[in-house]
């Protein structure tokens, strides 16, 4: 089993001779392994569109492997990646099915929240209310992330808190953990995910709610410490 | 090492500050009067921070209104813009070159040295 599995990962025969599986945290794919396409855009265009970089990626994808596209990855149109890395965050011991149901139950909350103030609304306000749950999605995880992060740095004994400018990866992550933080502990007991979830993302939408002041007190620890600013090495 | 031999002139002088009794030799090293093959093990003096002016024009700004983010939007994308460029410029310094402040690191010093040793005898 250890050598078949090897010759799927793209070893050759020389190397496979003392091989032993052992589960890892990175990925085992020999490195010339390319990436799935799974836009089906990407696949209708017409040879000529092409730039010069596609056209090499095309002829390289003649001759390399590709890696198997992993079940998370789907070329469907409702399929949003920042919607799935959500799911993954708020599933609890692999249920991904109840993690993507209460997702589901989200979305469609925020949905009947923005309907009935649409209907409520006088005609002159009802272009300014906006329906689409996608987009409440994606503006409040916006408004959410932090510009700038804390760290701690060690100089002559003492601890500090520096201010550092954080990656895109590490401010997605913080909103996202913020937001489901916020849903799990500060809230009633008996009110349900979706409920609690929809609730925080319409404040987060409109800039207020626990989530968007946790970010602010964040930003004014590092106004507060930006002394400290020249403790940082890169 | 063997105990260096000296040019003559360099042990006539010596002896004669010992006659007239004025200091004691200047020149006793144990050692060969020659550079070594390698430097010593010196930490890699630590880069400054980057983009702190950027930084801090944002924070005033953020205390003038309120850390409310939507008319900081220039001063914040100014930050960005700066972090960008300052992570690309990390990515792409190599080593084998020389670094901003014009010092190699010792372990490539070492390297070079050893490619080129100092010549202790003429054959």
């Amino acid at each position: 089993p250890c050598h078949d599995t090897a010759r799927a990962l793209g070893y050759s025969p020389a190397a496979l001779a003392p091989c032993r599986i052992m589960p890892v945290r990175w990925s085992r794919y020999n490195p010339s392994y390319l990436e799935p396409e799974v836009k089906k855009e990407s696949h209708q265009k017409p040879l000529e569109e092409l730039t010069e970089e596609e056209r090499e990626q095309m002829e390289l994808k003649a001759v390399r492997p590709i890696k198997a596209a992993p079940p998370s990855l789907s070329s469907s149109v409702f399929s949003d990646p920042m919607i799935s890395k959500f799911t993954n965050m708020m599933m609890k011991s692999g249920n991904k099915v109840l993690a993507r149901s209460l997702m589901s139950q989200t979305l469609e909350a925020i949905k009947r929240k923005q309907l009935e103030k649409y209907h409520k609304a006088p005609e002159n306000e009802k272009e300014t209310i906006e329906c689409n749950p996608y987009v409440i999605f994606h503006q409040a995880l916006k408004n959410c992330q932090p510009i700038i992060g804390l760290s701690n740095i060690t100089r002559g004994g003492k601890t500090y808190q520096v201010p550092v400018p954080l990656t895109d990866n590490r401010k997605r992550f913080l909103a996202m953990k913020w937001l489901i933080t916020e849903c799990r502990e500060n809230k009633h007991r008996q009110t349900l995910m979706p409920e609690k979830l929809s609730q925080e993302l319409l404040q987060a939408f409109n800039n207020e709610g626990p989530v968007i002041k946790r970010k602010n007190v964040l930003h004014k620890m590092a106004e507060a410490n930006r002394a400290y600013a020249h403790f940082r090495w890169w | 090492m063997a105990a260096p031999v000296y040019p003559a002139w360099v042990t006539r002088w010596v002896s004669g500050q010992w006659r007239n009794k004025k200091r004691p030799p200047t020149l006793r090293p144990p050692r060969t009067l020659a550079l070594a093959d390698k430097v010593a093990n010196r930490r890699e003096q630590s880069t400054e921070a980057t983009c702190i002016t950027e930084m801090s024009v944002m924070m005033a700004c953020w205390k003038q209104n309120d850390f409310n983010d939507v008319p900081c939007a220039e001063e914040i994308r100014t930050f960005y813009d700066c972090v960008a460029k300052a992570e690309k410029e990390r990515k792409n310094q190599n080593e084998d070159t020389l670094s901003s402040r014009g010092n190699l690191p010792s372990s490539k010093v070492n390297k070079l040295l050893k490619r080129f040793p100092q010549i202790t005898r003429y054959v």
